[in-house]
């Protein structure tokens, strides 16, 4: 492993985790004020991906800048409206049901949610009309697409956005009241069904946020469902209950699954077989270890029972 | 009416108190039962692979009904157990050219150690993260499987024989199958009233308590995992010699979900639960398969959306149970039989 490998491996993975942080942070603060671990997030990174290059591409006949603005926004919208209508029609329903159900309803959602897109879409790849120009440049020395500085950079600000979202606005506090304690926040006037319906939107939104960016780097198509367990791998890493944690933990993700990763594809070999894919399977081996070290993560609150 | 319990009907013994067939109608219903499985494939004619295909997923059911059903923990790498049974099975009988007979109780062992050692975190690890950590665990099966064994094709399985007989038709494999399937399920539910029952349903109610009260909650949660895993592996034989092909699709995520979902379906910590959700599951895939393409040639509106059919039915008609009926069939069937008992009053 040369130091030009490592360097190269960092700041491509610093670019591909700042993607995952932002999905990640739409985990945690769903996690977070509605103790709900939503194993259908991969789906809502997808629908963000698909349906933001089906109306760029529908509205073609715009300047190419206006039509992925266009785009943007109807995601956005349709993103915030997808996670209100679940929260409604599904999450509702089951409020206070034991854990298992809980995640195995997110499960069932995925698949619905995946079933139509396949429906609509199909499966193939698809790729936004070039946006950003396929140039590369050099950041430390080390090559990287435009689009995936670009994507960094936007992630980063969205970053800074949702911090100041939650530090300053009405709904912010009120969320995180709810999530520091339901039944307090909710004695002192807080609307646990709006609270739990905005985190759903919010969810739904920064996945979809991150559907685009990966969508622009790399194109969309179902394997992208993959990243929203990548992003489980940062949550837990960095603690469930965190939002630092999830910003970090989808760091340390991305920058381990394109050094280790990439390193071990490329030079590890199993009887003789080099080992394909490997970088796919590295953000689980991150949570295996990550739940045996430190189950509750690196900044999240250590869960003491009671009998 | 038919079925109440009589009147009078007072327990003089303790092996009466336990017996499972307590009155003389279960007696009867479950000789019935028996006799109707045995006369199935005249029944059925060549349906009968409907039958095939519900009984090896039902025994896998049955194993993750152990594990979630009894003991309360999540698993959402059912599925993976079931390739490492199948996949035991394919290196015992073509590798090593041993009879099938040897190779079926050996996955049955393997998968049981290594369910114990998947099942160890589940002692520092529970809830939500053990479910994550099941998850894990079935990605990297399946990975595992395409980098050494299948590939991404599948793994040809030779054809079997049990004592010199060929395991050649769906007639033949029926009566193998059946028999495993109401051994286990014999098995599984005289487990639920012993020691080892009790204890895992006092792990699953509340593990801290369970162990104030002196259950080794490291003996009976590695336990039920290993066991649960064991039955996958059973199923993961069987289906390896019944499909005689075996690859990383078999055993996806997906499987493990429709495991989960057959539970669900069927109705958890229920004993008829993984049979009625494995029969309902499977048939449902089945005829979805069916119909797809009449659905598509019938509405050309729909598309393609008729390939992803199969997923939207699945998902919505899980949330729906979810929603409606948390209890799934086994709660349904006992609705309607406190309903015909009490006919016609309402009460």
């Amino acid at each position: 492993m040369t130091y030009q490998f490592v360097l190269e491996g960092v700041v491509v993975g610093l670019a591909v985790g700042s993607i995952y942080a932002l999905i990640a942070v739409g985990f945690t603060v769903l996690y977070k004020s509605t103790k709900i671990l939503n194993l259908a997030h991969g789906e809502l990174v997808l629908f963000g991906g698909y349906l933001a290059i089906a109306v760029t591409s529908a509205a073609g006949f715009l300047p190419v800048p206006t039509a992925f603005a266009v785009g943007v926004a109807v995601t956005l919208l349709a993103a915030a409206a997808l996670g209100f209508a679940v929260e409604r029609a599904v999450m509702r329903p089951l409020f206070g049901q034991p854990l298992l159900s809980v995640i195995i309803v997110t499960l069932a959602l995925g698949y619905v949610i995946r079933g139509v897109m396949v429906g609509i879409w199909s499966g193939e790849t698809r790729t936004f009309p070039p946006v950003v120009p396929a140039t590369v440049v050099r950041v430390a020395g080390v090559p990287v697409s435009l689009v995936g500085v670009w994507s960094a950079a936007a992630a980063a600000l969205l970053l800074v956005l949702f911090g100041l979202f939650f530090r300053y606005t009405r709904w912010g506090i009120a969320m995180r009241a709810a999530a520091n304690e339901q039944l307090t926040a909710s004695t002192l006037g807080v609307s646990l069904k709006r609270v739990f319906a905005y985190a759903w939107a919010f969810a739904a939104v920064a996945g979809a946020v991150g559907g685009i960016l990966l969508g622009l780097w790399l194109g969309v198509n179902f394997a992208l469902a993959a990243v929203g367990l990548k992003a489980l791998a940062a949550v837990i890493l960095g603690g469930l209950d965190s939002i630092p944690g999830a910003i970090l933990g989808g760091l340390l993700v991305g920058v381990v699954e394109t050094v280790l990763g990439g390193y071990i594809d490329a030079h590890v070999k199993l009887w003789g077989q080099p080992l394909h894919g490997f970088k796919e399977v590295t953000a689980y081996l991150v949570i295996l270890l990550a739940l045996m070290v430190r189950p509750y993560g690196l900044f999240g609150t250590e869960h003491i029972e009671r009998l | 009416m038919a079925y109440a319990r009589p009147c009078g009907d007072f327990k003089t013994s303790y092996a009466q108190d336990m017996a499972l067939l307590d009155i003389r109608l279960y007696r009867w219903g479950f000789a019935v039962l028996l006799v109707a499985l045995a006369l199935a494939p005249w029944a059925l004619g060549r349906w009968i692979y409907l039958l095939n295909d519900i009984a090896i997923f039902a025994i896998g059911a049955t194993g993750l009904s152990l594990v979630m059903g009894f003991a309360g923990q999540i698993s959402l790498g059912h599925a993976a157990f079931m390739a490492v049974g199948a996949y035991t099975s394919w290196f015992v009988t073509s590798q090593l050219r041993l009879p099938f007979a040897i190779a079926l109780p050996l996955s049955a062992l393997v998968a049981f150690a290594v369910g114990a050692v998947v099942g160890l975190p589940s002692l520092r690890i529970k809830g939500l993260y053990l479910a994550i950590a099941t998850l894990a665990f079935q990605f990297l099966v399946e990975y595992l499987v395409v980098q050494t064994v299948s590939g991404m094709g599948g793994t040809p399985v030779p054809s079997m024989d049990l004592l010199g007989v060929p395991v050649n038709t769906e007639v033949r494999f029926w009566y193998l199958v059946a028999t495993v399937w109401v051994l286990g399920a014999v098995f599984a539910t005289n487990l639920t009233r012993t020691r080892v029952g009790l204890a895992l349903m006092a792990v699953r109610d509340r593990d801290y308590a369970a162990q104030v009260l002196g259950v080794n909650l490291l003996y009976y949660k590695t336990l039920a995992f290993a066991l649960g895993a064991a039955y996958a592996g059973v199923a993961g034989s069987l289906f390896a010699h019944y499909n005689r092909v075996i690859g990383a699709e078999h055993f996806s995520l997906a499987q493990s979900i429709d495991f989960v979902a057959m539970l669900v379906i069927g109705g958890l910590g229920s004993v008829w639960g993984p049979h009625l959700g494995a029969a309902f599951v499977r048939v449902l895939t089945q005829l979805l398969k069916m119909w797809a393409p009449a659905l598509g040639a019938l509405l050309p509106v729909l598309g393609r959306a008729t390939t992803s059919v199969h997923d939207i039915v699945f998902g919505v008609v899980l949330i729906a149970f979810l929603i409606w009926e948390p209890g799934g069939l086994a709660t349904l069937l006992r609705k309607l039989k406190r309903y015909v008992d009490l006919w016609p009053f309402p009460h």
